[in-house]
């Protein structure tokens, strides 16, 4: 949502600044289970986007006073390397955007991990960026969700999540750290594919309500695409 | 045989099955698993263990205060091991001051720290977490600690044992294996049957295992003799 004198062209000649279409994805590549001491985990390539996934759990959950007796909870840490991106990174320790994205990736397995069956107990899921290039929450959690599928935590559902925004005029999807830096609107979407239900909806900049629903269509018909690959990453672990 | 993933539908009607859930009267599955249409089988490839009454488990001892002994199972579960009833008509029985009461009833002294198997006897949801109530407790001596997948142990034992008798012929080992994921190797070449146990784990999906353990056992013995 920067603005000011500098601002890039975001369309040219009906193209995005790397040459997509308005309604296409970058290229994805998800890998399962490269990491030996997790129950689960996923590497992801989004684009320029680097990101490592991993699942502990379910364990009994510490400190004790955190613990729910009816059902188990998550911890989830987003955390971007140091040398993610060009931009500082460099503090230790989450950061606010960094507990920002926690949280609402958390809010997200919330909804599809089956913690009634686990009382007492916590789930981790530990997102770390390595390399960034906009969109990194919603790579973080379809990572996630691959790495919570193949661990065996019994879920309802396998989500994902992919962003949409508004360049010019135009609703354009899966934005890239210029246009996420410079469009007017960007809208990150989580979805539960089986019966479409959102998980996560935030907004920066301002879109109208027929732009939302144009934005929702695109992210849900992309959503067959990145379901698709999140299946394929699963099945090959085991074929 | 297809493979199915967490979301994916089962069955078009409600049908009662493990690793399932049952939304708006269809079946969906919960975890990645190998769904046999024609029997209407669902395996799980990946699953947590959920405790069961009756399942052997193999634990460490973690506490052991006022004769009640707490065991860690690598879980979000816990075991308890009470001490046995006292005598029926009260008082000291007549065994009672020679050690404990009739050779039954006889508890193992287990100090923490100890590894110990035992028979899930009851699941108890208690105020914050699952307990887990156990009995025949077992001080397993020396030995080694394999942790696999619970979702493996079906395959590590196989049909009627088969896997686990020729795991146990092939490294001359003593193999207790914990429904839990937790495997005790005791005697033998230990080290053969851990590479063979996380051998399983690895190819548990792929066909044609037995033939394949069998070869890495038996290359495996006479690596040890040369």
């Amino acid at each position: 949502m920067g603005g000011g004198k500098n601002k890039p062209e975001l369309i040219v000649g009906g193209k995005r600044t790397d040459g997509r279409a308005m309604d296409e994805l970058r290229p994805i590549k998800i890998q399962v289970g490269i990491l030996k001491n997790a129950e689960g985990s996923a590497y992801l390539e989004w684009g320029n986007n680097k990101v490592l996934a991993a699942v502990y759990g379910p364990k009994e959950a510490q400190p004790k006073h955190i613990a729910n007796p009816d059902r188990a909870i998550i911890k989830c840490r987003y955390q971007m390397a140091p040398f993610s991106s060009l931009e500082e990174h460099s503090r230790s320790g989450p950061n606010r955007r960094a507990i920002e994205i926690s949280k609402v990736t958390k809010e997200v397995f919330e909804n599809v991990i089956m913690l009634d069956n686990f009382p007492g107990s916590e789930i981790d899921i530990f997102v770390e960026v390595l390399q960034s290039d906009g969109g990194t929450r919603a790579a973080g959690i379809t990572a996630a969700a691959v790495a919570v599928a193949s661990s065996g935590i019994p879920m309802r559902d396998i989500p994902y999540a992919v962003s949409a925004g508004k360049a010019g005029e135009e609703i354009i999807l899966d934005l890239n750290k210029i246009e996420d830096n410079y469009s007017e609107a960007d809208m990150p979407i989580a979805v539960a594919p089986r019966n479409n239900d959102i998980l996560l909806l935030q907004m920066d900049g301002s879109l109208t309500s027929e732009q939302i629903r144009k934005a929702t269509d695109m992210v849900i018909k992309a959503g067959e695409t990145i379901t698709k690959l999140q299946r394929e990453a699963l099945e090959a672990r085991y074929s | 045989m297809k493979i199915v993933l967490p979301g994916d539908k089962i069955s078009d009607g409600p049908v009662r099955m493990e690793n399932t859930i049952v939304e708006n009267g269809k079946t969906y599955a919960t975890v990645i698993g190998m769904l046999d249409e024609s029997k209407g089988a669902f395996v799980p490839l990946e699953s947590v263990w959920y405790p069961r009454q009756g399942d052997f488990v193999i634990g460490i001892v973690e506490n052991s205060k006022n004769n009640v002994q707490t065991v860690q199972f690598d879980s979000p579960f816990r075991g308890l091991i009470l001490p046995p009833p006292r005598p029926r008509f009260g008082g000291r029985g007549r065994d009672d001051r020679f050690g404990g009461g009739p050779r039954e009833e006889r508890q193992e002294v287990l100090h923490i720290g100890d590894v110990v198997s035992a028979f899930v006897k009851d699941v108890k949801r208690e105020s914050d977490q699952i307990i887990l109530i156990l009995e025949r407790p077992k001080r397993l001596f020396g030995g080694k600690l394999v942790e696999v997948r619970p979702s493996k142990v079906p395959r590590i034992i196989g049909k009627a044992s088969t896997m686990l008798k020729q795991l146990e012929d092939g490294t001359k080992c003593t193999i207790l294996v914990g429904l839990n994921g937790i495997i005790w190797v005791n005697g033998g070449n230990v080290a053969l049957a851990q590479k063979a146990i996380t051998k399983i784990q690895e190819e548990a999906h792929i066909g044609g295992l037995t033939e394949r353990i069998s070869e890495l056992l038996t290359s495996g013995s006479i690596n040890r003799g040369s």
